[in-house]
């Protein structure tokens, strides 16, 4: 398998007052082309702050992070928003969606930033809203779906554009066992049928089973890589 | 991003916040009514006042009079004099004028007839010269042979404005002190009423013709000069031409009509745009109510504004976004603005014309029907145009500080702020 991602000794503190709190000490692992990779610690082991470098929200202070070939560091701020909206689809834990726009605007917005026409842009956001199964929702607000609605909402947002990786900080961390569970299984059927690579941070042990790597990180270093536990 | 859909979520979002943007709005919308109110007040003021004085003076004619502050008082003109005048290139027209000192009228029941100057003039010259004022009400103009006869102006017959102190026909004795003059005129025409108010209203002048003046006086000279030239635009030109005709340039003095009015045309020109500029301030108060108010959004779309930079818009982007909701308060704030402008501009016109007015006088100055002022608004596209386009920039370039802090959000930090 081809490598996608690769994460190369990868440093980052934050200022606090006069403190440096480093999040990430020295983080290498290779993500492969079309795998379901989970990224696994307890909360404040650095998790986010490696999605958040994976996925070009970000810069490390040392180290390299190349996607697809470009090395992050290399990319000015335009280059690297060109990547975010091309290349990778963002699911986060707070949803994150615009709360004044419909569910069908909201997974609309990559393409209207990247300039598609509105015919094939609504053509498309509907699409892709029937494949995570809330066509009866698309002219709901936020505030109007239900936290796993609102996930799914927020995954076909991720996946509009057809990006090449999607990454998934605690997707199913503010929805309940059994919804978390139903994310799970569209992430990973999208995963299968779409032959897109995935790499989702959680806490939840339930959630990294269905995985095929899992990266455990631990006060800002890895603690093992773990292969498919049930095989695939 | 396409231009239309950033302008389209701008709209967007300035109408889901109705409130907000309508106050935002409304400071926009004072100071371009201040702007255009004053500016077309001023502008109805400056040509109100341009026509009065066009009214009151020949605007080709030229007054020569014999001294000057810069020199003492000389001689009354001379024929040569006269008729060197008459050849300096662009001049049309000469018209030399005698005024009798002390010349005191009666008419045949021997009451006094008031004229405030006497003047022996050529009939001929003065109604070539003054066409549109030298226009008999009654009777005609006396003819080149026509010598012991008398024109009156209105006012001069008319003094109490209803029964005339003389009629055509009737004689008319002019007396003059000091030099026992004592002359019987027969009064061959009663002039219109003038309607101005500036050097050629001679509602309360006499006429008289050169020739008896000068039998009378036995000599021959003038005390002013009426120069018409062929060009307006030339005056100046031709009055130093003038002046060069005399040995001491400095013992005459000329009046310039237009140099005159051009330059009171730009002391109102610089009062029109002091009194625009006041209101711009407001404007510039505006423009920092949208900072303020955009500066607030901004910190309360933080999160919005972090999720749309996370999924890939480019910071300018997120600047033409909140820069165009700044242009849209400038330009439907100004397009309001200058309706309003145009209505506040007719209602203060019609205010403030009950107020100037003037008062009915029983005096001899008392001005005639026309000189009532009205103030009109005169709108010209050029302020309009400047207004608005100003309101624009003032929105973009207040704008633009809360639209680059939005621009130069870090998206991870935007992602964490709740
Ligand atoms: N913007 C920030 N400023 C300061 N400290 C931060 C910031 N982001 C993360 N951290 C710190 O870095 C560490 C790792 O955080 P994070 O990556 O969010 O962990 P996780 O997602 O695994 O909970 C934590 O100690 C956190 O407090
Ligand atoms: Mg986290």
């Amino acid at each position: 398998m081809a490598t996608f991602l690769e994460v190369r000794d990868v440093k980052k503190s934050y200022r606090m007052g006069k403190f440096l709190v480093p999040a990430l000490r020295g983080v290498s692992f290779d993500v492969e082309t079309g795998e379901f990779l989970s990224i696994f610690g307890p909360s404040g082991s650095g998790k986010s702050t490696l999605l958040h470098l994976m996925g070009g929200l970000d810069r490390p202070d040392e180290g390299e992070i190349i996607v697809d070939g470009s090395n992050i560091l290399k990319l000015n701020d335009d280059k690297l928003a060109e990547l975010r909206l091309i290349k990778i689809g963002f699911v986060f834990q707070f949803f994150n969606l615009l709360p004044r726009l419909t569910a069908l605007r909201n997974v609309e917005l990559p393409l209207t930033i990247a300039g598609v026409p509105e015919k094939e842009s609504l053509k498309r956001a509907e699409k892709m809203l029937r494949l995570v199964g809330l066509e009866d929702r698309m002219n709901h607000r936020p505030s109007e779906l239900s936290g796993g609605e609102q996930q799914r909402v927020a995954i076909a947002r991720a996946l509009i554009s057809n990006p090449k990786i999607v990454l998934g900080d605690e997707p199913t961390g503010n929805l309940d066992t059994k919804t978390g569970w139903e994310i799970v299984q569209l992430m990973k059927k999208l995963n299968e049928e779409k032959k897109q690579t995935f790499v989702v941070v959680t806490h939840d042990p339930h959630i990294a089973e269905a995985a095929n790597r899992i990266v455990h990180l631990k006060d800002g270093l890895i603690a093992g890589i773990e292969e498919a536990p049930k095989g695939r | 991003m396409k231009f239309s859909k950033i302008l389209s979520i701008a709209w967007e979002s300035l109408t889901q916040r109705k409130l907000r943007t309508s106050l935002t709005t409304l400071g926009v919308v004072i100071g371009i009514t201040a702007i255009i109110s004053l500016a077309s007040l001023g502008e109805g003021f400056r040509l109100e006042i341009k026509e009065r004085m066009q009214q009151g003076f020949e605007l080709d004619v030229l007054i020569v009079i014999p001294g000057s502050f810069a020199a003492a008082l000389r001689e009354p003109f001379t024929s040569p004099e006269v008729n060197n005048i008459r050849n300096v290139t662009g001049v049309k027209l000469v018209a030399p004028l005698i005024t009798l000192p002390q010349a005191d009228l009666y008419n045949e029941t021997n009451e006094k007839v008031n004229a405030l100057t006497v003047a022996a003039v050529n009939f001929s010259e003065i109604t070539q010269m003054l066409s549109e004022r030298f226009v008999p009400m009654e009777g005609k103009i006396p003819g080149p042979e026509e010598n012991d006869t008398i024109v009156l102006g209105y006012k001069t017959c008319f003094w109490n404005e209803t029964t005339p102190l003389v009629r055509v026909g009737d004689n008319i004795t002019m007396q003059i002190e000091g030099y026992s003059i004592n002359k019987t005129l027969r009064v061959a025409a009663i002039l219109g009423k003038s309607g101005t108010s500036g050097i050629t209203n001679f509602d309360y002048w006499a006429f008289i013709p050169a020739d008896t003046a000068t039998q009378l006086m036995r000599r021959e000279v003038y005390n002013i000069i009426l120069v018409k030239v062929s060009d307006p635009e030339q005056s100046e030109h031709v009055a130093n031409a003038i002046e060069d005709v005399f040995e001491n340039p400095y013992s005459i003095s000329i009046l310039v009509p237009i140099a005159f009015m051009r330059q009171v045309d730009r002391i109102l020109n610089l009062v029109q745009i002091f009194l625009v500029a006041i209101a711009s301030i407001s404007l510039l108060v505006a423009g920092i109510g949208i900072m303020n108010i955009m500066t607030v959004s901004v910190m309360e779309r933080t999160r919005e504004i972090g999720i749309l930079k996370a999924i890939g818009a480019k910071s300018r982007t997120v600047l033409a976004m909140f820069l165009t909701e700044a242009v849209l308060v400038g330009i439907v704030g100004g397009l309001i603005g200058i309706i309003t402008g145009y209505g506040l501009s007719y209602a203060l016109a019609y205010v403030l014309s009950s107020f100037i007015q003037p008062q009915q006088q029983d005096t001899v100055f008392q001005a005639p029907e026309t000189q009532r002022m009205t103030l009109n608004p005169v709108f010209s596209p050029e302020w309009t145009i400047i207004a608005f386009v100003f309101a624009i920039i003032v929105c973009i370039i207040f704008g633009l500080y809360p639209a680059r802090k939005a621009a130069k959000l870090d998206p991870v930090e935007a992602l964490r702020y709740e």
